[in-house]
């Protein structure tokens, strides 16, 4: 299934859980924050949480900013 | 007065920015030699596909010392910036932001209108807000009344160093407001930021002015004196200006 990762187009198993989306993807679970459709996902749910087609999921964090 | 954000006393009126450093070890360097215990950071996606090692802004700010801000920056509705917020929430597990809505991109001017609806949304929310603003003393003040815990209207546009182009302006909000104004963005120099600290800020929030010199340590020790020499001038209360040469000498006892 196609899902969204922080606007790029990737393919995913179907069904595939958020915490072994982060884990294929490299994605070090340290001080991100996680949002699906616009929703914010706490990283207690990301074992339970699967995924859906065309999901849009944005994995944000902080940087340099002013 | 004391410098309180939120409930927390800050010894240093100086917030500085983490954006356009060399890289994220200079960063903590400028956050130190600046002696500013507020530092603002922007929320945004993490590039996908790299190291799992690769370092974050977040291991080089230590929570336990510093008091990290998270800001709004790159939004320009209110729907973004309580999103922006939320995640910000979220990341830090803090309820201070920074907000900014900005109008448009060419001029990074607030826009005025959804800075206010954000900031009603934000305060209803639990949030402690401080706000970007312009400085147009009527938003000021109903950004005040609305809940925001700071103003900080801007001396001149983001980036440009320009320094505080209209004084009058700034001092009014000062004079109208209950909480602290904390002049953000347009500082060039540190005579930009010991001016607005004798107009009577509270404080003073810059980034570029310290990351875009040639040499961002020594900017940020000069800033550090800047606001605490600005403060204590306004709190000596300078001289009366006067129109007249007058001797600093006794006028007694002249040789003759």
């Amino acid at each position: 299934m196609n899902i969204l990762l922080n606007g790029k187009q990737l393919s995913a198993d179907n069904n595939i859980s958020l915490i072994k989306l982060l884990e294929l993807n490299n994605i070090n679970e340290k001080n991100i924050v996680i949002e699906i459709n616009k929703k914010i996902i706490t990283k207690d749910l990301w074992g339970e949480t699967r995924l859906n087609k065309n999901d849009k999921i944005e994995v944000i964090t902080a940087v340099g900013g002013g | 007065m004391s410098f309180i954000i939120n409930k927390k006393l800050y010894k240093s009126r100086l917030i500085i920015g983490s954006g356009k450093y060399k890289d994220f070890k200079q960063a903590k360097n400028v956050l130190k030699a600046s002696g500013a215990e507020m530092i603002t950071v922007a929320i945004k996606r993490t590039n996908i596909g790299q190291d799992q090692k690769q370092e974050n802004l977040l291991d080089y700010i230590d929570p336990s010392h510093y008091k990290i801000l998270p800001n709004t920056a790159g939004c320009f509705s209110a729907n973004d910036a309580i999103r922006v917020a939320l995640l910000a929430k979220e990341l830090l597990n803090d309820n201070l932001i920074k907000l900014e809505v900005l109008a448009d991109k060419d001029t990074l001017l607030p826009n005025e209108s959804e800075t206010l609806i954000a900031a009603k949304e934000l305060v209803k929310l639990g949030f402690a807000i401080m706000v970007y603003t312009t400085d147009n003393i009527t938003l000021a003040k109903e950004l005040e009344r609305v809940g925001c815990i700071a103003v900080m209207p801007l001396a001149s546009p983001i980036g440009t160093g320009k320094g505080i182009t209209k004084p009058e302006y700034i001092k009014k909000i000062i004079r109208n407001a209950n909480v602290p104004v904390i002049v953000d963005a347009g500082i060039g120099t540190a005579s930009d930021a010991t001016i607005a600290m004798e107009l009577g800020c509270d404080g003073v929030l810059l980034n570029s002015a310290i990351a875009m010199s040639d040499d961002p340590i020594i900017m940020a020790e000069a800033m550090k004196y800047a606001v605490i020499s600005g403060r204590k001038a306004y709190e000596a209360k300078r001289m009366k200006i006067s129109d007249i040469a007058i001797p600093s000498s006794n006028k007694k006892n002249v040789l003759s």
